[in-house]
C-alpha cells in the first residue's frame, strides 16, 4: 500500500474517522479524540503517537465548528474560560513534550486507563 | 468556592486538563465539563459551552508544540479535523432525535473494551494493529 501520511491526498479511512468520531462527538457530548485516537491506531494503523498527535490537531477544527453551533447560545462564562485556559496552555505545551518522548506502549497503557475511567464516567451519568 | 480560591482551582485544574489534552490529544471535555457541572455547579449547557473556549486554544498550543517536535502532521490532521468537524454539526442535530442514554452505554461499553484491549497491548509489547484475516 502506498505511504499516504505525508498526502496532499486525504485516506478514505481517515474521511471516514473523521466523519464518525465528530458524529459521535456531536451526538454524545464526548471528545472526538476519545473516537478518533482508537480508531486511527486499530484500524488506519497508525503509530501511537502519531494517532495522538492527529487527533489533537483535528479538535481544532471540530472545536471551532462545536463554538460555531453551541457558543453563540450565550451560556459561555468567559470568567471561567479564561482561568481554566490560563493553566490548559501552560498544561498543554507540558503534555506535549511528553507525547514526544514517551515510550509508546507507556502510552498505551495510561490512554488505554483513561478509556476504562472514562466508560466508567459514562456508565455512571448514563 | 467564591472569588480568588474559584479562580486558583480553576488554573490548577486547567494544568491538569492540558497535560491530558497534549499528552493524549483528547479535548480536555471529559474532564471539564464533570467539573464544571458537579463542582463548580454549572449548568450542563453553560458546562458544554464554556468547556469549547477551553478546549481550542489548549489545542492550538499543544498542537504546535508538537508540529515544533516533529510529531505527527498537523496540516494533515487540520484537514482530517474538518470532516470531523461536520460529522459534529450532523451527530449535534440527531442527537435531538435520538435516545442519548441508551447510545451513551453503548459507547461506553466500546470505550472500556478498547481501553482494555489497549491495556493489555501496552503490557505484552505488542503491535495492536495487527491484522486478522
Amino acid at each position: 500500500m502506498r505511504e499516504r501520511l505525508h498526502s496532499l491526498e486525504l485516506d478514505p479511512k481517515l474521511l471516514a474517522i473523521g466523519l464518525g468520531g465528530g458524529l459521535l462527538s456531536g451526538l454524545l457530548g464526548v471528545g472526538g479524540g476519545i473516537v478518533m485516537v482508537p480508531l486511527l491506531v486499530l484500524w488506519a494503523a497508525y503509530s501511537q503517537r502519531d494517532a495522538h498527535a492527529i487527533s489533537l490537531g483535528a479538535i481544532i477544527p471540530i472545536s471551532i465548528a462545536g463554538i460555531a453551533t453551541y457558543g453563540v447560545a450565550g451560556e459561555v462564562r468567559y470568567g471561567t474560560a479564561l482561568g481554566l485556559a490560563a493553566g490548559s496552555i501552560v498544561g498543554a505545551r507540558i503534555g506535549a513534550g511528553w507525547l514526544a518522548r514517551i515510550d509508546e506502549r507507556l502510552l498505551k497503557i495510561v490512554f488505554g486507563l483513561f478509556l476504562v475511567g472514562v466508560a466508567v464516567l459514562l456508565g455512571v451519568r448514563g | 468556592m467564591t472569588g480568588p480560591t474559584l479562580y486558583v482551582v480553576l488554573v490548577a485544574f486547567g494544568v491538569v486538563v492540558g497535560v491530558t489534552s497534549g499528552l493524549l490529544g483528547v479535548g480536555g471535555g471529559t474532564l471539564i465539563v464533570p467539573f464544571l457541572t458537579l463542582a463548580v455547579g454549572f449548568s450542563q449547557h453553560s458546562a458544554e459551552a464554556t468547556s469549547l473556549l477551553v478546549i481550542l486554544p489548549t489545542a492550538v498550543v499543544g498542537s504546535l508544540a508538537l508540529r515544533r517536535r516533529g510529531v505527527g502532521d498537523l496540516g494533515l490532521a487540520l484537514r482530517f479535523g474538518v470532516f470531523g468537524a461536520i460529522g459534529s454539526v450532523v451527530g449535534a442535530l440527531l442527537a435531538l432525535a435520538l435516545p442519548a442514554s441508551t447510545l451513551r452505554l453503548v459507547f461506553a461499553v466500546f470505550v472500556l473494551v478498547v481501553g482494555l484491549r489497549l491495556v493489555r497491548d501496552g503490557l505484552r509489547g505488542e503491535r495492536s494493529d495487527e491484522v486478522r484475516s
